[in-house]
């Protein structure tokens, strides 16, 4: 078959499954418009140029330094001819490049106080930026958002979303649909009160703020322990998803706050009704007004800092025969969930992972079953608790490939030990109530894994093992193809359907982030952002200093192009 | 002079008393001496772990494993040698705010930072 039959052949397959199995709306066409690709952060592109076959022809394109070394998280995004990548460290730097050849057409370069870095948990990141109707949008570590003229970096203007110096931080970048611009803010860890808040795009004004813990008075309230609500937590740390047709704005929430849980529960499995609305809950929010329209807890009264939050991936899947508004989560407590996005309601949960601090989701209730052994008490330790506080995946995201029908997920396979702990709330300081020891590998003998999922049959149908954990993002594209990275530095490419490693590239630092994928004048490019993680190997003792030890820092973008 | 020496001769029970009693003293007076009044004592070490661990170990490493150089306080011994306890004292006090390290002072009483001091002294690396 000649390139073009083969293009043509994919193409095809591609639009017939697309239309089969998805909405056309989840398609990042040729650039990659938004952090997650799509509105429905799929990570999937329809690019088919690079493919299973010519993938190991990949050389350098051009690659440009960050100028910082803090962990570099940011996705970069292709607008046309332009990419805008963030920088750590507030982030120190925006940069607006030629995405074809690496020109810096601007640099903006934000004005931070010195202090910012002390009231942020997990390493001083970014996860990149936001565009729409010619403005960039940028998240800042000391808590203000501010928009860009996208063709000269000028700022055009600048709010304060939260008070960073009580603990709030932004390290994802925002939602842009219709007029607004959307983000939320991290400090689960700091007894913060989490909330999303829209803002109008062309002023700055706030549109709606809507806190996701409901203040005394408000339904929900009393599923807290007197005034343990007003630092409870449900953060809203990482990315939204949107879904144009239904209008819903879907955000996940962190954990409830502090970890330890006899402050704002019973502190026992039996929680009643202190289950802690709504801290590790999907959220899904009317996107006009802010309005609360449904509510899914994965984990009641959390006391293992199980956050919700990571990236809600919107398909429509075929289940038993009926074309599904999915909505997909591999949760950090271990469970993959699909639910009905449109109201919520559960529709299968399955370990993708070992889990042992629940035996399962009651399917009626939609409740974890616990081992009340795996729940930590105040000063009573709960030993070997499987996964471990980074999750059985954390934010780094998941791929939704279109071709396949899968979802490729980057996995954890640690432990831990916890306990509750007395601890006094101080504004602006970390506040845990908490011991643990995270530095506990699961068996097998690796420390994670990219999962090949079937949403569907609910089944790992491949998986590459890797010697460390953090493993970096995924994206897939219909080239047959699934691309991720490590903290060794090494980018690969991997057969979608077989999960074969076709084609490895050392970077030189960790990879965290997702690459993307874009096509400029005829020509397919990968763009990876790269810079090893730095803050969270802490929380894993030796086995983060492994992760240390495996590249030193860096900050790059580097992208790909096939060989003539 | 091995650094438990160094140490010692500023650790007589006159100044650990001192340490105990008014534990200001020293921060108003710079001067003056900065030692651990746990100087030597086994039976703190445990509880020195435990605060490190909930307070610490998610910036400097579960137990003090840490691979960031700048944050492993397992070093503190060979890169300051007889000022340990002095640097200790006052990054713990103040902060060092632009590089994240928070204030502790009006969090964790000098009882409990030195409870840490204590156990972060066995498990330092040799030189
Ligand atoms: C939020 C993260 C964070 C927490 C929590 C934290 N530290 Fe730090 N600490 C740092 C950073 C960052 C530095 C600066 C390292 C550098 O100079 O680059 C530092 C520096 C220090 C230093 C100076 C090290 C040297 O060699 O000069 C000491 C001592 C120290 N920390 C002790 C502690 C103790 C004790 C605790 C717990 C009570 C603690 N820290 C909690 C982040 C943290």
């Amino acid at each position: 078959m000649t390139h073009v039959q083969r293009t043509l052949a994919a193409s095809v397959l591609s639009a017939a499954l697309i239309l089969a199995a998805s909405s056309a709306w989840a398609q990042s066409g040729s650039g990659w418009l938004m952090y997650g690709g799509d509105y429905a952060n799929t990570r999937y592109s329809s690019l088919n140029q690079i493919d299973t076959s010519n993938v190991g022809r990949l050389r350098v394109a051009w690659m440009r330094s960050l100028g910082t070394l803090e962990s570099q998280e940011a996705t970069p995004i292709v607008v046309g001819d332009m990419m805008y990548v963030s920088t750590s460290t507030g982030p120190r730097y925006v940069f607006a490049f030629n995405a074809k050849d690496g020109a810096v057409k601007w640099k903006y370069e934000p004005e931070l106080p010195t202090d910012f870095a002390a009231t942020v948990c997990c390493g001083l990141d970014s996860r990149g930026v936001a565009y729409a109707n010619g403005k960039v949008f940028v998240t800042r570590l000391d808590a203000k958002m501010v928009a860009l003229d996208a063709n000269t970096g000028k700022e055009l203007w600048s709010v304060t979303v939260v008070d960073y110096k009580v603990g709030h931080a932004i390290t994802s970048p925002p939602v842009v649909y219709k007029n607004l611009v959307v983000t939320g803010y991290a400090g689960g860890e700091y007894g913060v009160r989490g909330a999303v808040q829209a803002y109008n795009q062309n002023t700055g004004e706030l549109v709606w703020k809507t806190y996701t813990i409901p203040a005394a008075g408000e339904p929900g309230n009393d599923t807290w322990k007197g005034d343990a609500w007003k630092t409870g937590g449900g953060s809203t740390w990482y990315v939204g998803s949107y879904d144009p047709t239904l209008n819903l704005l879907y955000w996940g929430t962190s954990n409830a706050g502090p970890w330890g849980g006899h402050t704002r529960s019973t502190d026992s499995s039996q929680y009643g009704q202190y289950t802690n609305l709504h801290t590790a809950s999907q959220l899904a929010f009317d996107g006009d007004t802010g309005k609360l329209v449904w509510a899914y807890q994965m984990t009641p009264a959390d006391v293992w800092d199980y956050d919700a939050v990571n990236e809600a991936v919107l398909a429509d899947l075929n289940l038993g025969g009926q074309t599904t508004p999915a909505l997909m989560k591999a949760d950090r407590n271990g469970f993959f969930y699909v639910l009905n996005r449109q109201n919520g309601r559960l529709l299968s949960a399955e370990p993708f992972v070992h889990v042992n601090w629940a035996k399962g989701i009651d399917t009626a209730t939609g409740r974890p079953v616990e081992d009340p052994e795996k729940r930590p008490q105040l000063d009573r330790w709960a030993r070997n608790v499987c996964p471990n506080l980074f999750g059985g995946k954390n934010w780094e995201p998941m791929s939704y490939s279109q071709q396949t029908g899968l979802v490729y997920i980057p996995t954890f396979n640690l432990c831990m030990d916890i306990a509750g702990k007395n601890e006094a709330y101080n504004p602006g300081k970390f506040y845990l109530a908490s011991e643990f020891d995270l530095d506990k590998a699961d068996s097998g003998g690796f420390l994670s894994e990219l999962k090949a999922w079937d949403p569907v049959k609910r089944a790992a149908v491949w998986g590459i093992k890797e010697d460390l954990p953090f493993m970096g993002g995924v994206m897939s594209t219909a080239g047959g193809l699934v691309f991720y990275g490590n903290q060794r530095g090494e980018l690969k490419a991997v057969d979608a359907k077989t999960g074969r490693v076709l084609w490895t590239f050392n970077v030189g630092t960790g990879i965290l982030q997702s690459p993307t994928t874009y096509m400029i004048d005829g020509r397919q490019y990968v763009a990876v952002v790269a810079g090893r993680v730095k803050g969270p190997p802490s929380f894993l003792g030796k086995i983060g200093q492994k992760v240390i030890d495996a590249s030193p820092e860096g900050g790059l973008v580097v992208v790909f192009e096939l060989a003539n | 002079m091995s650094w438990r020496r160094a140490l010692s001769l500023h650790a007589g029970a006159l100044a650990a008393v001192l340490c105990l009693a008014a534990p200001t003293a020293d921060a108003q007076n710079p001067a003056g001496p900065i030692a651990n009044p746990f100087e030597g004592r086994a039976d703190v070490i445990d509880e020195g772990r435990s605060l490190f661990n909930q307070y610490c170990a998610h910036c400097h490493g579960t137990n003090a494993h840490q691979g960031e150089r700048p944050r492993d306080l397992r070093r503190l011994k060979l890169r300051y040698g007889s000022q340990a306890p002095r640097i200790f004292y006052e990054a713990v006090s103040n902060g060092r705010l632009e590089k994240g390290m928070p204030v502790w002072k009006s969090v964790l009483g000098e009882d409990m930072l030195w409870r840490i001091f204590t156990f972060l002294e066995t498990v330092q690396t040799p030189p």
